[in-house]
C-alpha cells in the first residue's frame, strides 16, 4: 500500500458556497446506500421471482370449480405476497437495523447529526423502490398468469373492474409494510430481533387474534397490516374484508405510527 | 475550537464522564489521554452529538455540532468503534457520506489517494485489514475538508509506517490552522505528536497542560549510579528533596539532584563510580503515576507496570 503524506488542501470548488445538508442530498445518500449493498438486489430479486413464480405455479395447475374458485382473481394471481411481505419486510429492516448491527449508523448520524432526515429519507427511498418494483412485477405477473386461466372460471383481464386498482393497491400495501418494517428495525436496532417482531406481530398475532370468539377482534384483525394488505389485493369486494379505502388508510396509519415512534426514539436515544 | 463545559455522562449508577471542562484550540495537536475506560470515547461521542450528556454541553466553534448547517465541513471524525457497512466498497462508503453535503466525487477520490486507499477503493470493506479500516476512517474524517478533526485512537492497528504517516498528517493539519483533537491511551505516542494534553481518568480531568510542562513537572529525572560504596555515597547525598532508592546491591537510583553534584560529591570523598547515568523521567511512568488512582482496572495496569 502506498502512503502519501501530501498535505490535504482545502478544495476551492464552487460548491463550497452551498455545502449544507439538504433533504434532497440526504435522499440521494440513502438512494446510494440502498443500491450499493448486495442484500438489496437479493431481496428485490427474490420478491420478483417469488411473485411471478408462485403466480405461475398456482395458475398453471388451476382447475375450474376447485377449492380456489371463489378466490378473488387478483389475489389468486398474487398469492406470492405471502412470501414477498417477508422479503420486502426484511429489506426494510436491513435499511435501518442493518446499520446498527454493522455500526454504519454511527457514520450516518455523525454526518447528519439532526438524525431525522436520515430516517425520513430511508423511508421515502424504500417506499418508492418497493412500490415501483412490486408494481412492475404485478403488471407482468397478472397477464402472464392469466394466460393459464383463459378457459377457466378465473379468467380476467386488466380491463375488468377493480383489477388495476388491486394490482396497484397490492404494491402500495407492500411498500407500506416495508416502511413499517423499516420503523421496527429502527426501534429494535437488531436484524434478527426485528425480523422476529415483524413475523410475530404482523403475521402470527393476527392468526391468534382471529381464533378468539369476539366480534370486536374480527373488526380489529381486518385492519391489521397483513390483513389490510390482503384486502387491498382484492379486485372485488368480499364480505369479511375491509374496503380498499379503509385498508389503505389502516396501513398508512400503521406505517406512520411506527415511523413516528421510531423518529421520537431516534432523536432521544444515544447511538 | 472545541469547548467542553461541565460535561457529565451517567449510565445508570456508573458515571462515565464527570464534570469535564476543557478547550481544544486551533493550530496545535491536542492529545486526549487516559487509560482504557477513562471516558475518552464517551466524551468524543458527546462532542459529536452521538451521546447526549447527562449534564453540561460541548460546542464546536460557537454552537453545538448538530446545529451546524454543514457539519462535515466543521468536523471530521474517526470513531473508535467500527462505523462502516462491511458489504460496501470503500468508494461507495465515502460516496454515501459525501452525497449528504453535496461533496463531489473528485474529493472522494482525493481522500482515497491521500490515505493510500486508491487501489483498494473498489474492494468491499469486509476484506480490509485493521490498518486499512483505520485509513478509511481517516479518509471519511477528511472528506469535508473540516476545520476540526477528532480522531479516537487513530494509530490502533496501524503498522509503523502508518503510525508515522498519522503523526505527519496530524501535524500538517494543525499547521494549516485546524483544530486537531486526538485520543490515545499511550503517553509515548502523544509525546511525539501532540503539543497540548488533556488527561482524564475515571471521567475526571486530571491535567490540562502542554507536553513540555508535563515533562518538566513530572520530575527532574533520575540518575543511576553504580558504585562499590553505595551506602556511603547514599549517606552523603541524602537531604531534603533527594530520594534515593537501591536497585541491586551497588546500584542507586537518585531522584532530586543532578549528575554533576553526584559526581563532584563522589570525587571529593574519593568514592569510585562505575556508572553515572542521568535519564529523563519516563513520560509513560509519569502518566501512569498521574492516572494510578483513576484507572478502571487497577490490578491489570499495576501488573503491567511492574
Amino acid at each position: 500500500m502506498t502512503t502519501t503524506a501530501t498535505t490535504p488542501t482545502r478544495p476551492n470548488t464552487a460548491d463550497r458556497t452551498t455545502p449544507d445538508i439538504t433533504p434532497r442530498r440526504v435522499l440521494r445518500s440513502e438512494w446510494h446506500k440502498l443500491w450499493t449493498l448486495r442484500s438489496t438486489w437479493i431481496t428485490l430479486a427474490l420478491t420478483v421471482v417469488l411473485t411471478v413464480g408462485v403466480g405461475v405455479a398456482i395458475t398453471a395447475t388451476y382447475e375450474s370449480g376447485g377449492g380456489d374458485s371463489d378466490m378473488d382473481a387478483v389475489l389468486l394471481v398474487l398469492l406470492g405476497m405471502q412470501f414477498t411481505q417477508i422479503t420486502i419486510g426484511v429489506l426494510g429492516i436491513l435499511v435501518t437495523a442493518g446499520e446498527y448491527s454493522t455500526g454504519m449508523i454511527r457514520s450516518s448520524l455523525t454526518v447528519v447529526p439532526r438524525r431525522l432526515p436520515v430516517l425520513w429519507s430511508k423511508a421515502a427511498v424504500l417506499g418508492a423502490v418497493a412500490f415501483t418494483v412490486v408494481l412492475a412485477t404485478n403488471f407482468v405477473t397478472f397477464p402472464l398468469a392469466q394466460a393459464f386461466l383463459s378457459d377457466t372460471d378465473q379468467s380476467a383481464s386488466l380491463g375488468d373492474p377493480g383489477v388495476v386498482r388491486a394490482l396497484v393497491g397490492n404494491a402500495a400495501g407492500l411498500a407500506l409494510l416495508g416502511v413499517l418494517a423499516l420503523g421496527i428495525g429502527s426501534l429494535i436496532r437488531s436484524v434478527p430481533g426485528s425480523i422476529g417482531v415483524l413475523i410475530g406481530a404482523v403475521m402470527i398475532l393476527p392468526e391468534v387474534l382471529a381464533i378468539l370468539p369476539y366480534e370486536v377482534t374480527d373488526a380489529v384483525v381486518r385492519h391489521l397490516p397483513a390483513q389490510a394488505l390482503m384486502s387491498l389485493t382484492h379486485a372485488q369486494p368480499a364480505p369479511d374484508i375491509a374496503s380498499p379505502g379503509s385498508a389503505l388508510l389502516s396501513l398508512v396509519l400503521w406505517a406512520a405510527a411506527t415511523l413516528a415512534t421510531a423518529a421520537l426514539l431516534l432523536k432521544r436515544r444515544d447511538v | 475550537m472545541i469547548t467542553a463545559q461541565q460535561l457529565t455522562k451517567r449510565y445508570g449508577n456508573r458515571t462515565a464522564v464527570s464534570d469535564l471542562s476543557f478547550t481544544v484550540r486551533p493550530g496545535t495537536v491536542t492529545g486526549f489521554l487516559g487509560p482504557n475506560g477513562a471516558g475518552k470515547s464517551t466524551t468524543m461521542r458527546m462532542i459529536l452529538g452521538l451521546d447526549s450528556p447527562t449534564r453540561g454541553r460541548a460546542t464546536i466553534g460557537d454552537r453545538a455540532y448538530a446545529a451546524h448547517p454543514a457539519p462535515l465541513r466543521e468536523v471530521g471524525a474517526l470513531l473508535e468503534a467500527r462505523s462502516v457497512h462491511p458489504g460496501r466498497t470503500a468508494y461507495h462508503h465515502l460516496m454515501t457520506l459525501a452525497h449528504t453535503h453535496g461533496i463531489p466525487r473528485s474529493r472522494v477520490e482525493h481522500v482515497l489517494d491521500l490515505t493510500g486507499l486508491t487501489d483498494a477503493a473498489h474492494r468491499r470493506i469486509k476484506g480490509f485489514s485493521l490498518g486499512m479500516g483505520q485509513r478509511l476512517g481517516i479518509a471519511a474524517a477528511l472528506l469535508g475538508d473540516p476545520a476540526t478533526v477528532i480522531l479516537d485512537e487513530p494509530v490502533n492497528g496501524l503498522d509503523p509506517e502508518g503510525v508515522l504517516w498519522i503523526r505527519t498528517l496530524l501535524k500538517s493539519l494543525a499547521a494549516q490552522g485546524r483544530t486537531v483533537f486526538v485520543s490515545s491511551h499511550l503517553m509515548s505516542e502523544m509525546a511525539l505528536t501532540a503539543e497540548h494534553l488533556v488527561i482524564i481518568g475515571r471521567g475526571r480531568l486530571l491535567a490540562d497542560t502542554t507536553v513540555a510542562d508535563f515533562i518538566r513537572e513530572s520530575g527532574a529525572g533520575t540518575v543511576k549510579v553504580v558504585t562499590p560504596e553505595a551506602t556511603t555515597l547514599a549517606g552523603l547525598l541524602s537531604g531534603p528533596g533527594v530520594d534515593i532508592t537501591r536497585d541491586t546491591p551497588g546500584t542507586l537510583l537518585i531522584h532530586g539532584t543532578d549528575a554533576e553534584h553526584i559526581g563532584r560529591t563522589a570525587a571529593t570523598h574519593g568514592i569510585p563510580l562505575f556508572e553515572l547515568t542521568p535519564s529523563a523521567a519516563s513520560l509513560e511512568e509519569a502518566f501512569m503515576e498521574l492516572t494510578r488512582d483513576a484507572v478502571e482496572f487497577a490490578a491489570t495496569v499495576e501488573g503491567a507496570a511492574a
